[in-house]
């Protein structure tokens, strides 16, 4: 279909990253040492096992994320993750403490100890389902845009996004919420995958791109309506 | 077709590339990868901890090696214990416990029990499909064992589960070549 026909379009070879932000991407890169540049595939075309869920749904999230970063040049914030970090480390911490303690103190002497880091441990877990059911949700990106006078606090971009197992339909939903007014806005579509990918698994970004900047510009330019 | 290069360790004539996922992940998600297969291990490790702590004892699962109580055990039988300090210790119960200076134990049939006024007691245990008592398997001028050599008591038991454990004892190698794969596919593997 469509992304077929964009995919003959392309010459071989130097495709690289003609996608979105061909321009911005040269020079971006990551900034990074050479040896760690050579491993990361960051800006070589994404190709995937098409008939892998998994494997699609978090190539379009990571094109999706890309989009947000590079073409609009908002930050990444890592608080969510960071706390869902923190969390799963405190439960390891729990764990290693049960094992270094019985191993010192053979067992029935190491009982309340045990019995304490096992109880933590559990407990830790359940924190951890409601954190990423209650607070992270599907969200895999939360970005800022800096005020460029400086004066306002910034505005959040959130992005989410949902694909069933076994189904085709992708939905991505954009959420805005303005610093100033803390008012929020979402946008979203749902997409059949096969728009967006070609029949070898590699991701069109000629397809997908201009979906993200859509719904972008749908939210940022209601703002300057208002 | 449009192969813009091929990437580094893929895998020759099948371009499959095993760290193809670890490679455009950044640092949260590669530590995450690892805290993932961190928490897969602590999990298990915590679910048998607190399986210790509630049964009061150091082994709550053990797997029947011997065919020394049939009829009633069959060898790969796995068996449930407990081990609760009040619950006395009688004449027809089967136990687990372990002979000093041997680390495998063994899983009988009590037999004759004395008993003193404080608690105190001294049994001896024989397997039913055995011919005669345990005196020779204990120590050298041991008769009779006591309440600290006891593991725990069967409650329960699930027949013919226990044969994975005794045949990945049996082949060591097979034990790590899983544990290496099964290590491998959630440290590699990007979780969605």
């Amino acid at each position: 279909m469509a992304a077929v026909s964009a995919q003959g379009g392309r010459s071989g070879g130097g495709g690289g990253s003609s996608g979105a932000g061909g321009g911005p991407n040269c020079g971006t890169g990551s900034g990074r040492s050479g040896l760690l540049d050579k491993w990361k595939i960051d800006d070589k075309p994404v190709k995937i096992d098409k008939w892998d869920g998994s494997a699609v749904k978090n190539s379009l999230d990571d094109s999706a994320k890309k989009v947000l970063l590079e073409k609009y040049k908002y930050v990444e914030n890592f608080g969510l993750i960071d706390g869902r970090l923190t969390i799963c480390t405190i439960s390891c911490f729990f764990a290693i403490v049960a094992l270094i303690w019985d191993y010192m103190h053979p067992f029935p002497e190491s009982k309340p100890v045990l019995a304490l880091c096992v109880i933590s441990y559990f407990v830790m877990m359940g924190i951890l389902t409601i954190y990423t059911s209650y607070k992270e949700k599907s969200i895999f990106l939360v970005a800022h845009r800096k005020d460029p006078t400086g004066m306002d606090p910034d505005d959040i971009w959130q992005l989410s996004s949902s694909l069933k197992r076994f189904d085709d339909k992708y939905t991505l939903k954009l959420t805005f919420i303005s610093g100033r007014t803390k008012q929020q806005r979402e946008a979203e579509f749902t997409k059949s995958i096969a728009k967006f990918f070609d029949h070898s698994g590699t991701l069109v970004m000629d397809a997908y791109e201009p979906e993200i900047s859509r719904l972008h510009d749908s939210l940022a330019t209601e703002r300057k309506i208002k | 077709m449009v192969r813009a290069g091929a990437v580094g360790t893929h895998l020759p004539a099948s371009g499959w590339d095993i760290f193809g996922d670890l490679r455009k992940m950044n640092k949260r998600q590669l530590y995450y990868q690892v805290l993932n297969f961190a928490m897969i291990v602590s999990s298990a490790l915590m679910i048998w901890k607190g399986l210790i702590v509630l049964t009061g004892s150091e082994s709550p699962i053990v797997v029947v090696l011997s065919g020394s109580m049939e009829p009633a055990f069959h060898r790969g039988d796995l068996l449930f214990l407990t081990n609760f300090r009040e619950d006395p210790i009688r004449a027809g119960e089967i136990v687990v416990f372990k002979v000093e200076g041997r680390d495998i134990p063994i899983v009988h049939r009590v037999i004759k029990v004395h008993e003193k006024d404080n608690g105190d007691i001294k049994f001896l245990t024989k397997g039913d499909n055995n011919e005669v008592d345990d005196r020779g398997l204990y120590k050298e001028g041991q008769n009779w064992l006591e309440k600290k050599d006891v593991v725990g008591r069967a409650r329960g038991f699930l027949p013919y589960v226990g044969m994975v454990t005794i045949i990945m004892n049996d082949y060591p190698k097979f034990k790590y070549a899983l544990l290496a794969v099964m290590g491998a596919y959630v440290l590699l593997k990007r979780e969605s």
